[in-house]
């Protein structure tokens, strides 16, 4: 959201995209420096290997160069980078025998923890309680439902694009957001009396 | 901005950039806060979303400017080889641009080489390698810079190795390192500290002579009008070999050692090892600044360290006098080039430090030590 936020100001994607396409290098540095960092938080929430993780990203773009002339030109810039990345580090995995053993795209796990913005939570007691038991119900849910939601909330994709990316069908991405947040409301409004019941006895 | 009255789920909450500025950044261009009072149920709502971001905070490493512009150099390397591999098809070329940035520089002094007035260049012109027949032979379009000055002048390369280009030298290297090697050019002297890389090894080409380092970093000196070559080593390890150029059959190859030397009489290309630096009176004299001061500090101010690395590369830093006041560090720093160094006693100094480097020039800032 930062990052979206310092550009608004500056050319656009798709813009710099077709003069990249076009071979112009400053176009292609421009988008470089605009999504690396993000790409670069994005992939180690795949890989723990910070550096293997740096090398993906900079063979994606390596190969957007090289192969400048056979890229489509309607792409939404952020979502293919992401997605390429994601690809990038699958096939490390396959190749790579240091990496577990785990075989296709789909089984790379997403690793990300989600944790509390403690210094926004300005709330009482019992408000950042219930935030703390969120965030610990989020990190329970399965790994691609926890991806679809940070993909979605975080990066901002679209879910025809996140269906793409995690190689479902929309309606299958609809679901894993869904899902998500769906079990997360049911439990969280279960059992929150209960915490709130709890609270109250110990005071 | 009306499409939120029609909101009804958590979720078209949480997707909405205005709405999420507003709870994480508390950016409120829109209203959010009026709005969210207008009715008790979406009240309700919006609490309930904003709660859930705020349990889904990511972990968001901002790398530095400086981290995405090395990254981006390297992307370039890769493009440079994955080009190279796609028009020539060598099976051997790997992509080692990680390693420059990983690598960890260390030191080594080399070369001092110098050549015949061009009278009696002319004699043996079959014998000399002039620094122009060396650049042109190259086609990696290279830079050339040459010190008119008085002062020797610090130039950094791309792969973060440093060179004090004397006066009356100059040097041609490649904007950014390429394939396999890293190859310069010098004519007349420099001093070169070679950020260590054992996959990329560094070559320096200086008149009949070609210097090889692999994970040190090394000096050089070259000019055109003397009848000796000479190389001195300080740290590392260095081969040296003449170009083959002069000789296709000679391929012998001298190593030296930290503090050993070598001079090439150029009139009848013989090489003579000198083991002993400090009874060579001609090299004892031409050991520079550079060489004689210690980069090894134990509890020393800030500022006399800063001193010590603008004598040696004659360079000027500018740093914050008053908040470094106190700042002593002991930190070792004599096997790094020079942009490695400021790195070292930035990092030292504490996380709020940080350098920049413009020519000569090298700006700190900082908000004082640890």
């Amino acid at each position: 959201m930062k990052t979206r936020a310092l550009h608004l100001n500056s050319v656009d994607d798709n813009t710099l995209w077709n003069d990249l396409k076009n071979g112009d290098e400053k176009s292609f540095s421009l988008l470089f420096e605009r999504y690396y960092n993000d790409l670069v938080n994005y992939g180690n929430s795949l890989s723990p290997y910070e550096e293997k993780v740096q090398d993906c990203i900079q063979d994606v773009f390596t190969d957007i160069w090289v192969y400048r002339n056979s890229l489509q030109t309607a792409v939404v810039v952020k979502a293919y980078l992401l997605s390429s990345v994601r690809k990038r580090i699958a096939r490390l995995y396959e190749r790579d025998h240091i990496f577990r053993k785990t075989a296709s795209t789909d089984d790379i796990a997403f690793l990300l923890e989600f944790s509390v913005e403690n210094d926004l939570l300005d709330d009482d007691y019992a408000t950042k309680e219930k935030v703390h038991y969120l965030n610990r119900l989020l990190n329970e849910l399965p790994p691609r439902q926890k991806e679809a939601l940070y993909l979605r909330y975080h990066q901002g994709l679209s879910v025809e694009q996140i269906a793409e990316m995690l190689d479902v069908n929309y309606q299958s991405a609809s679901n894993l957001l869904h899902r998500g947040l769906l079990t997360l409301r049911k439990e969280w409004k279960g059992t929150l009396p209960l915490i709130t019941l709890l609270f109250s006895s110990t005071l | 901005m009306q499409k939120r009255n029609k909101y009804s789920e958590i979720e078209d909450f949480l997707a909405d950039e205005s709405f999420q500025a507003w709870v994480l950044f508390k950016i409120d261009k829109e209203g959010w806060e009026e709005w969210t009072l207008e009715s008790r149920q979406r009240a309700k709502l919006v609490q309930d979303a904003r709660l859930m971001l705020l349990a889904m905070k990511v972990p968001e490493n901002e790398l530095s400017s400086s981290d995405i512009h090395r990254a981006l150099q390297a992307t370039w390397v890769k493009i440079r080889e994955k080009e190279n591999q796609k028009y020539v098809k060598t099976s051997k070329i790997r992509f080692l641009g990680k390693q420059i940035l990983t690598g960890v520089a260390a030191t080594l002094f080399i070369c001092f080489i110098s050549s015949w007035i061009y009278s009696t260049y002319f004699k043996i012109d079959n014998n000399i390698v002039t620094y122009n027949e060396l650049v042109d032979e190259n086609n990696e379009g290279l830079v050339e810079q040459t010190n008119n000055t008085t002062k020797p002048q610090i130039i950094t390369l791309s792969d973060g190795s440093s060179v004090l280009l004397q006066p009356n030298s100059k040097l041609s290297y490649p904007k950014i390192f390429t394939g396999n090697e890293r190859k310069v050019y010098l004519s007349g002297e420099g001093f070169f500290e070679i950020s260590k890389n054992p996959h990329k090894p560094f070559y320096v080409y200086a008149n009949e002579i070609v210097t090889k380092v692999v994970g040190t970093s090394f000096r050089v000196k070259a000019y055109s009008d003397q009848p000796d070559v000479e190389i001195l080593v300080r740290t590392g390890k260095v081969k040296v070999k003449s170009n083959d150029l002069v000789s296709k059959s000679d391929k012998e190859e001298i190593v030296l050692l930290p503090n050993q030397a070598l001079r090439f009489q150029r009139s009848d290309l013989k090489f003579n090892k000198i083991t002993n630096i400090t009874q060579d009176a001609v090299l004892a004299q031409s050991v520079g600044n550079i060489e004689q001061l210690s980069f090894e500090f134990n509890d020393i101010p800030v500022s006399q360290i800063f001193e010590t690395i603008e004598q040696a590369y004659l360079v000027d830093i500018d740093y914050p006098k008053n908040k470094l006041i106190d700042c002593h560090l002991t930190t070792s720093l004599s096997d790094q080039p020079l942009t490695e160094k400021l790195k070292i006693v930035c990092k030292s100094i504490g996380n709020n430090t940080s350098f920049e480097m413009n020519g000569n020039q090298i700006i700190i800032t900082s908000e004082g030590c640890n």
